[in-house]
C-alpha cells in the first residue's frame, strides 16, 4: 500500500494536517500521449504515455516510493532526472530502477521497496527514533564479540537495497561498437547545440543522454517551455547527430583500444571511440542544509519546473521555494510560473530558514519571520557540475562553491587540461540554459575546427 | 528546533555525523568517505559530494580550491549486471574457463586524486 492522498473538498489547503494534490492541467493534455493503465503497489493507475512511472504516481497521489538505508526514513523521488535515490522501486520484478527514467507503458507493475512491511508503514522506521542524534556503526556494540556478531546479523539484514530478481534475464543484450568524430555526453542545451554544432560542420557526431526524452534543463524552464525543447532535439536530429537516448556513459577504460568509453542502454552496451570528446553533463540538482530537508515533499526546484513544463503537473497547492542567492532569478520565474498555473507560492532566502516540519509529507518550512504552511518545498540550489566522468579522463577540476561544486576547469576554448577533451555548458560551473546552449554551439564550433 | 539535517540521503548521513568524524580527526574527503559511507550509496556522490566538500572546507577552514574529489570510478550510474555480460572482457573469462588476465593498471596519476 502506498500513501494515498485525495484531494479534500472545500477544506482550506494551508490546514497542515493535510497534503495538497499534485494535478495534471489541462492545457498540457494534448501532450501527454495516449492513456495507459499501470499497476502500482497493487493498485491501478490512470497513466499517459509520455509520463514517468514517477510523475504518474505522483499525479495520482501515490507519494513515498521507499525507504532509506539506514533510518528508514520515508523517501520520494528529489531530483526526477535519474540522478538521486529517491525513486528506485522494482518495476516487473526487477529492483533498483528508477521510476523518473521508466516511461508508463501499459500493464506495467510497480512495487516500493526496502520497507517491511511496506514502503509507507515501515516498523523499521523506528531506528529513526531509537537514534535520533545519529548512529556511529564504527562504534555500534563493539564493546563484546557475541553482540558483535549478533549486531552484525540484524544490520544485513535491515540494510541492503531491494530483493534480487525473481528470474535471470531470458537474453542478453549485444555489445555494439561506434568509432565516430564526436562524442556528445549530455543532451541538455549545451550539449544539443554542441552536436549540432559538430553535425553541421561534417563531423559524424553521436549524442548520448540519460533521460527519457533529451532537452536536459530545457525541459524544467518556464522560460524556455517544452515546445523550445522538442524543437532543438528535432534540430538536432535533423542535422544528422546520432542520438542515443536513455544511454549513460558509464565510464572511460583507458587501457582498452586506446581508450573507450562504456555507454550503456536499457537493452546494450556501446563501446564508443572518438577523436573527440565533449562532456555536456551539465549539473546535478543538490539539497541545501536545513533541519529535517530529506522530508518527502522537499524536492528540487528544478523537479517542480519539470512537472510543470515537461508533463502538465502542479506539484502542490501551496508551494514554498527554499533558495540561495546566486539562482535567485531562476527560481522568481518558476514561481511567476507556478502562481499562473494556480499555485499560492512563497521564497524565502536559506539564509532564513530554519527548518521542514511535517512527517510523512512536508507541511511547513519555520523560517526567521514565523512559519509558512506549505504541501511542497522546491529546493533552488546551484546544480552541482557533473563532472565525475571528464575526471574518469583525466580533467583538472576544482571546488568552487559559487559554480556549485567540482567544476571542470576549461581554456577559453572550452579545452580541458586533458588533449582531445572539452567541457560546455553547467558542468564548466553554472550558467543556466541559455548561456549553456550559446557556449555549446561555441565549443562545438572549436571542436569541429580542431579536427581539419 | 530538532532534527537531522541530511547531507547524504543514500547513506542517510547528516551534518552531525561529517561533525563527529571531522571531530574524530577524519579531514581528508577520502577518510571522510570511508568512515561515514556518504558518497557510496546508488547516486555515487552526484547529490552530495558538493554539499559536503563545502561544509568540510568550513569545518576544516580549508580554502575550497584545497580540497580533492574523490576518486571517480565505473559505472558512473547503477548499471544493470545484464548490460555488461557480453562486454568482452566477460567473453574472454568464458571462453578462457577462469579468471580474466590482471591488466596492468594505469600509472597515470588522475587529476581529482590530488597531489
Amino acid at each position: 500500500m502506498w500513501e494515498q492522498v485525495r484531494r479534500p473538498c472545500g477544506r482550506d489547503i494551508g490546514n497542515a494536517n493535510l497534503s495538497g494534490v499534485a494535478r495534471r492541467l489541462p492545457a498540457h493534455d494534448a501532450a501527454r500521449g495516449e492513456a495507459v493503465e499501470v499497476r502500482i503497489a497493487d493498485q491501478s493507475v490512470r497513466a499517459f504515455a509520455h509520463e514517468s512511472i514517477a510523475a504518474a504516481a505522483f499525479a495520482s497521489g501515490a507519494r513515498v516510493l521507499s525507504r532509506s538505508l539506514k533510518y528508514h526514513r520515508p523517501r520520494t523521488f528529489f531530483c526526477l532526472e535519474g540522478h538521486c535515490s529517491g525513486c528506485l522501486v522494482r518495476l516487473g520484478g526487477v529492483p533498483n530502477l528508477r521510476a523518473c527514467q521508466s516511461p508508463c507503458s501499459a500493464g506495467a507493475e510497480v512495487e516500493g521497496q526496502n520497507a517491511f512491511p511496506s514502503a509507507e508503514v515501515d516498523l523499521l522506521g523506528a531506528v529513526d527514533f531509537l537514534f535520533s542524534r545519529g548512529l556511529d556503526h564504527h562504534t555500534l556494540m563493539t564493546g563484546s564479540s557475541v553482540l558483535n556478531r549478533l549486531a552484525n546479523k540484524v544490520v544485513r539484514q535491515l540494510s541492503g537495497l531491494g530483493k534480487l530478481p525473481a528470474s535471470a534475464p531470458s537474453e542478453l543484450p549485444d555489445v555494439a561498437e561506434r568509432n565516430i568524430d564526436v562524442c556528445v555526453i549530455g543532451g541538455g542545451p549545451a550539449g544539443l547545440a554542441a552536436a549540432t554544432a559538430c553535425a553541421h560542420r561534417g563531423r559524424r557526431t553521436l549524442l548520448v543522454d540519460d533521460q527519457l526524452r533529451p532537452g536536459g534543463s530545457l525541459r524544467t524552464d518556464p522560460r524556455a517551455g517544452r515546445d523550445h525543447a522538442e524543437e532543438i532535439w528535432a534540430n538536432t536530429q535533423h542535422a544528422g547527430v546520432e542520438v542515443l537516448p536513455r544511454s549513460t556513459a558509464i565510464g572511460f577504460f583507458p587501457e582498452d583500444d586506446g581508450g573507450v568509453v562504456a555507454i550503456a542502454a536499457p537493452d546494450q552496451l556501446y563501446r564508443v571511440h572518438a577523436r573527440a570528446w565533449i562532456w555536456a553533463t551539465g549539473g546535478y540538482v543538490v539539497n541545501l542544509p536545513f533541519i529535517e530537508n530529506d522530508r518527502p515533499g522537499v524536492i528540487a526546484a528544478r523537479a517542480v519546473g519539470r512537472l510543470l513544463v515537461d508533463h502538465g503537473i502542479l506539484a502542490g497547492d501551496k508551494i514554498c521555494i527554499v533558495q540561495v542567492p546566486q539562482v535567485a532569478e531562476d527560481a522568481e520565474a518558476l514561481a511567476t510560473a507556478l502562481a499562473a498555473a494556480g499555485a499560492e507560492v512563497a521564497r524565502v532566502d536559506l539564509a532564513n530558514t530554519f527548518g521542514a516540519r511535517g512527517r510523512s509529507w512536508v507541511s511547513g518550512i519555520d523560517t526567521t519571520q514565523g512559519r509558512i504552511d506549505c504541501d511542497l518545498v522546491a529546493v533552488a540550489a546551484i546544480p552541482s557540475p557533473a563532472s565525475e566522468g571528464p575526471r574518469q579522463q583525466g580533467c583538472k577540476v576544482v571546488l568552487d562553491p559559487d559554480a556549485g561544486g567540482f567544476r571542470v576547469v576549461v581554456d577559453e576554448h572550452g579545452k580541458t587540461s586533458t588533449q582531445g577533451v572539452w567541457a560546455a555548458g553547467d558542468v564548466t560551473g553554472y550558467m543556466g540554459p541559455q548561456r549553456a546552449a550559446a557556449d555549446g554551439a561555441r565549443v562545438g564550433a572549436n571542436v569541429a575546427a580542431s579536427l581539419d | 528546533m530538532a532534527g537531522k539535517i541530511l547531507l547524504c540521503r543514500c547513506e542517510d548521513v547528516t551534518l552531525a555525523d561529517l561533525e563527529h568524524c571531522v571531530s574524530r580527526g577524519y579531514r581528508d574527503i577520502e577518510e571522510v568517505k570511508r568512515y561515514t559511507g556518504f558518497g557510496t550509496g546508488p547516486c555515487q556522490g552526484k547529490e552530495c559530494l558538493a554539499p559536503v566538500a563545502t561544509q568540510l572546507a568550513r569545518l576544516t577552514s580549508k580554502a575550497p580550491a584545497e580540497i580533492r574529489p574523490f576518486t571517480s570510478r565505473p559505472p558512473l550510474a547503477p548499471t544493470p549486471i545484464k548490460v555488461l555480460a557480453r562486454a568482452p572482457d566477460a567473453h574472454r573469462f568464458e571462453d578462457e574457463g577462469g579468471a580474466a588476465p590482471v591488466e596492468e593498471a594505469s600509472t597515470k596519476p588522475r587529476s581529482d586524486e590530488g597531489p
